[in-house]
Order: structure tokens, then C-alpha cells, then sequence
């Protein structure tokens, strides 16, 4: 007999579940509209279809019958069966290609991708010519966009400056082979919970909340990347603090040296390149994000692409793209070359 | 040379691990005063954890560590534990220098305990702690290597950086935990030697963890023999015979010679 597993009857009472709802949204042809109908329908189907799940989990578990759940989450037991089970007792591999079948076609439906679309007679002129004007760029307009993507680079490399410090203390109070004591661990998960907190708010929004602050501008973008930039650099920082060799640590404590000077001399040197490496890509990260950011008012080349592109100008467009595409190019080199200097 | 004044006094000293194994269980004994006391024991058989509770790099769970007559060191916090440390130096297998590193660099940071913070990170080393650190690296014979990136050198070579990062820092006591036990045995007897003109010489008392009985022989004034975090022999070198080696190491266990 199998043991009873909850996890593996929930996982596949969800599947069916999964399942019954796909094909019901897909028939009905899945638009806001009808979703918002039937919302109460589809919640107690769902239910009701999860219930069912879990009955026929109970009785496939009975006849041991292998269901996906099963090859996922069941422990590994060392009773195990001799020779190959027969066909309908695997019944894992029909239910995982069941699955992805109904995802991608209820997939499908929900983008609302079709064919005709793409071979449209119109739509495909526009983007021809569009195409064709976006390689035949304005060069009027070449100083000006030269222009914005240098406040954009500067934009990011300040960002990245100003992050470096603050980035490199909460390395140490972010890592947990240095905040040992009691009170030290407590500050330790107030601060990493914060930083994991502002690192999963994208770049972009902090972005908006920026331009509201302090107005639209380069300087707006500059504080977002540079918030964003001490998050994942502090997080980057503080894994390899964690990864250092104990040994030179011991062997400085030992001549009696202060907690900073342990830090200072036992684990600085550990982790000095590998944080000079972190920054120079975080800089190439934030010449591109640079470039969005200036999308939703963070100044830059950004927001010049997007006054052109809102004007439908698109041989200025195609201008700008093109010097972003040569920066961004040129940072990317220039950091991997850097990056492998470094090791 | 050996007197007969007590400079640390090991009493009843147990230590027990967060996971619950117990390293040492009750040891009691003395270190004389200019001594070169070996402490012996198999993998496992707690030396380590007894060297590293002396200058509190661990914590021991219970039990008295007088050190130099008045200092319960067991007691101490913060500052005073790092003036202790300051007084007992302590050597390692793997010699636990700061890679990246030149020589001479390694051997300053013996002096870390008397500079402040800000000095040290300057490197307001003075004139008379970087003489001297060259003085103790013409000792151990490798001046000549004083600006050269210590991972640079040789395992031997390393162990006398250590060595002169060690003796920088003024001890009272040396701790030299395997000293040699990651060295081939040529560079052994090398190390030994200098280990054991700094107790001669220098009149430093070192307590030190050792693999080889050959070593033990060769160098000890006196043994303490540790199995499963007891002192089962405590005496003179000469007087460990096969009886006692068994009772050491184990039923059937053979002395390997290092020459």
C-alpha cells in the first residue's frame, strides 16, 4: 500500500482543476468580458473540480496508479517496485502531456495570436515601411541623440557611484557569517527583508515614483537606478562575504585584531575584486535600464526615443536606436573585458 | 628555560557543541613557564578545540583557564578577550595568512592589537614595528622574500611567515596548532627548529598540537595525551612506550618516522 501524501493529492486535484477551467475559458473564447460573468461560476467549478481531484487521487493512490504529483513530490522509498509498471499505472506521462497541451492551446487563445494577423496586406506595408525608415535614419538629428545617451551613461555611472558605498557597508551587515550575535541577526533580517523588498520592485517603477517626487528628469532615473543598483549590488556584495575563507579570518583574530580590523584586513582583500567585477556589470546593467527608465520620465535617451516614437518620426526613431544599439554594444564589451581583466 | 612558575592553568575545562558533541570533557593541567609542551591525540580527539579555547577563539562551556597568575580567561568580553589574544599567539595547519598579501604585510598584522582602527587601515605602521618585522623574518631566514605576495611562497615558507607574524605581536605564549602537519616532512623539521629556538632562545612557552611521535621525541620537554576529550597520559616524552602508543592511538595503531 502507498502511504498517504497530501502534497501529492493536493498537486494533482489542482491539475485537474487546471484542466476543467482551461477548457472551460477556452471554449468561451476567454475575454475579460466573459471571465467577469461567470466569475462566481468558474470559483465554485474550480472547487468543485478540485474536490474531484482529490477524490480520483484517492482511488488512482489505491490502485497505484503514478500520477505526476506522485513523480514530483512522493518520497523515494527503498521498498521499491521490480521491472517497468505497466502501461496504465503510468499514468504520469499522459497527464503531464494533457497539461501542456491544453496551457499552450488556452495560451494561444488568451495572447489572441492568429496567423491572418501577421500576413495582413496593410499591417504588413506599415511595417515594411517603417522597417525601411528605420534604416534610413535622420543624421539631423545625431548631435541631439549623441547628447541625451551621454546623460543617460552618466546617469547610470553616477547611479552606480553612489550605490558603491552604501551597497558595500550593508554587504557586511547583510551577511550572516558577520551578524552572529543575537541582536546582530535581528538587524541582519530587518535589512535584508528591506532590501529584498526595494530589489523586487522593478527599476521602472521606482522610476515613477521618482519623476512624482523630485519631477521628470534625468535625476529622477538616477535615483531609481541608484536605489535598485544598492539593493542587488548590497545582496551580490554580501554573497560573497559569505563565501570567504574562514582561515585568514582566524588567523587575524588571533593576533588579538578589533572586529573592523578583522573585516578590513581578513575579508576585505577576499572579496575586493570580485565586488569591483559586480559593479562594472551592475554599471552596464544600468546603462540599459537607463534607456527604458527614460520611457516612463527618467530623462535621457529614453524619453527622447519616446517623444520621436509617440510623433511616429521614424527615421528619428531609427537614429536613436541606432546609437543605443552602438552604446550598449560598447558597454557590454568594454565591461566583459574588464570583467576578464579582473579574475 | 623551563622554571617551575605556572603560566597557564587548565582546570576542569569542558566544551560542548552547539550539535551536541562533547570535545572536551573536564581537562585539568598546567604549562610551565618557557616550556614546549606537545599535545597529542588522534583526529578528532579534541586538540584543536583545546588550543582554540585557550585564546577564546572558542568559547569553552565550563571550567577555569587562569592565565599568567590572575586572569580568569573564560570570564573575559571584548576588549579583554582581544588583549588576551594580543599575549597568546597562535600558529595554524594551514597557516592562515591573508593571500592577496605581501610578506611583510602579513607579518605587520601581528601588531593590529596595539593600533587603533584608522592607524591600521592607513598603515601608520612606525619605523621601529617594520624593523622589527624584517628582524623576524631574517630569523626565519626569509628576509629576502619580504615584498613578494605571501601565496607566492612555498608551504614551509608560508609557516614561517606565520611564525613572524606570531612573534610581532609580542606573545607570552605560542599555540601552534599542527604546525606541520600540512608540510612534507624536509620543511617539517625546519619549522620545528625554528619553533623550537623561539622557546629555547626567546624563552616563549609554546603549546603545540602535533601528529608524529618521532616530532614529539625530538622536541617535547613534556606530552599531554588527549583520547576523546580526556588527558590520558601526561609526562615525559621518553617515557611513551608501545603500551602507552596503543593506549593513545589504539589497538594495532603504528608510529610513523618522520626524518
Amino acid at each position: 500500500m502507498w502511504e498517504r501524501n497530501y502534497q501529492i493529492l493536493l498537486f494533482d486535484a489542482l491539475n485537474l482543476s487546471f484542466l476543467g477551467l482551461a477548457i472551460f475559458l477556452g471554449l468561451g473564447g476567454t475575454d475579460e468580458e466573459f471571465f467577469m460573468t461567470y466569475v462566481s461560476l468558474i470559483s465554485w467549478s474550480g472547487l468543485f473540480l478540485t474536490l474531484v481531484g482529490f477524490g480520483v487521487g484517492v482511488l488512482f493512490e489505491g490502485k497505484q496508479i503514478s500520477t505526476l504529483g506522485r513523480i514530483l513530490f512522493a518520497v523515494p522509498s527503498s521498498s521499491a517496485q521490480s521491472g517497468p509498471l505497466p502501461f496504465w499505472r503510468s499514468f504520469w506521462g499522459i497527464q503531464s502531456v494533457v497539461t501542456l497541451v491544453v496551457a499552450a492551446g488556452v495560451g494561444l487563445i488568451v495572447t489572441k495570436a492568429t496567423l491572418w494577423e501577421i500576413f495582413d496586406e496593410r499591417g504588413l506595408k506599415g511595417a515594411f515601411n517603417l522597417f525601411v525608415a528605420l534604416f534610413q535614419p535622420n543624421w539631423r538629428l545625431l548631435p541631439q541623440a549623441i547628447y541625451n545617451v551621454l546623460v543617460t551613461i552618466f546617469m547610470a555611472f553616477v547611479a552606480t557611484i553612489f550605490a558603491i558605498p552604501l551597497a558595500f557597508v550593508l554587504s557586511f551587515l547583510c551577511a550572516k557569517n558577520i551578524m552572529r550575535h543575537p541582536v546582530a541577526r535581528s538587524i541582519y533580517f530587518i535589512l535584508r527583508t528591506l532590501l529584498n523588498f526595494i530589489r523586487s520592485v522593478e527599476a521602472l517603477i521606482w522610476a515613477i515614483i521618482f519623476s512624482v517626487w523630485v519631477g521628470i528628469g534625468p535625476f529622477a532615473g538616477m535615483l531609481a537606478l541608484m536605489i535598485h543598483s544598492v539593493a542587488s549590488l548590497a545582496k551580490q556584495y554580501s554573497e560573497m562575504v559569505e563565501s570567504v575563507s574562514e582561515e585568514p579570518i582566524d588567523g587575524i583574530l588571533s593576533t588579538g585584531a578589533s572586529h573592523l580590523q578583522t573585516i578590513w584586513f581578513a575579508i576585505v582583500p577576499q572579496v575586493v575584486l570580485p565586488f569591483i567585477s559586480f559593479t562594472v556589470y551592475r554599471w552596464d546593467t544600468n546603462v540599459r535600464m537607463a534607456t527604458i527608465i527614460g520611457f516612463v520620465g527618467g530623462g535621457g535617451i529614453g524619453t527622447m526615443l519616446l517623444k520621436y516614437q509617440g510623433q511616429a518620426m521614424w527615421n528619428e526613431v531609427g537614429t536613436i536606436v541606432l546609437v543605443i544599439a552602438l552604446v550598449v554594444w560598447a558597454m557590454d564589451q568594454a565591461s566583459a573585458i574588464i570583467r576578464e581583466a579582473l579574475k | 628555560m623551563k622554571s617551575s612558575r605556572v603560566i597557564l592553568s587548565v582546570r576542569d575545562l569542558t566544551k560542548i557543541f552547539p550539535n551536541g558533541v562533547r570535545a572536551l570533557r573536564g581537562l585539568s593541567f598546567d604549562v610551565y613557564e618557557g616550556e614546549f609542551l606537545v599535545v597529542i591525540g588522534l583526529s578528532g580527539s579534541g586538540k584543536s578545540t583545546l588550543l582554540k579555547c585557550l585564546n577564546r577563539l572558542l568559547d569553552p562551556s565550563s571550567g577555569v583557564i587562569v592565565f599568567n597568575g590572575t586572569t580568569d580567561v573564560t570570564t573575559l568580553k571584548g576588549p579583554a578577550v582581544r588583549d588576551l589574544r594580543r599575549q597568546i599567539g597562535m600558529i595554524f595547519q594551514h597557516f592562515n595568512l591573508v593571500p592577496r598579501f605581501t610578506v611583510i604585510k602579513n607579518v605587520l598584522m601581528g601588531r593590529l592589537a596595539y593600533l587603533s582602527f584608522f592607524r591600521s587601515v592607513c598603515g601608520l605602521f612606525n619605523k621601529r614595528e617594520v624593523s622589527k618585522a624584517h628582524e623576524y623574518l631574517r630569523l626565519v631566514g626569509i628576509a629576502d622574500k619580504a615584498y613578494l605576495r605571501v601565496d607566492s611562497l612555498s608551504g614551509g615558507q608560508q609557516q614561517r611567515v606565520a611564525i613572524a607574524r606570531v612573534l610581532s605581536q609580542d606573545p607570552k605564549i605560542i599555540l601552534a596548532d599542527e604546525p606541520v602537519a600540512s608540510l612534507d616532512p624536509a620543511t617539517c623539521h625546519t619549522v620545528m627548529e625554528h619553533l623550537k629556538f623561539i622557546n629555547k632562545e626567546l624563552g616563549i612557552t609554546i603549546v603545540c598540537n602535533l601528529h608524529f611521535l618521532s616530532l614529539v621525541r625530538e622536541y617535547a620537554d613534556r606530552v599531554i595525551a588527549l583520547k576523546d576529550g580526556v588527558i590520558v597520559y601526561d609526562g615525559l616524552p621518553q617515557a611513551i612506550d608501545e603500551k602507552w602508543f596503543e593506549k593513545i592511538y589504539g589497538e594495532g595503531a603504528r608510529d610513523v618516522q618522520v626524518h
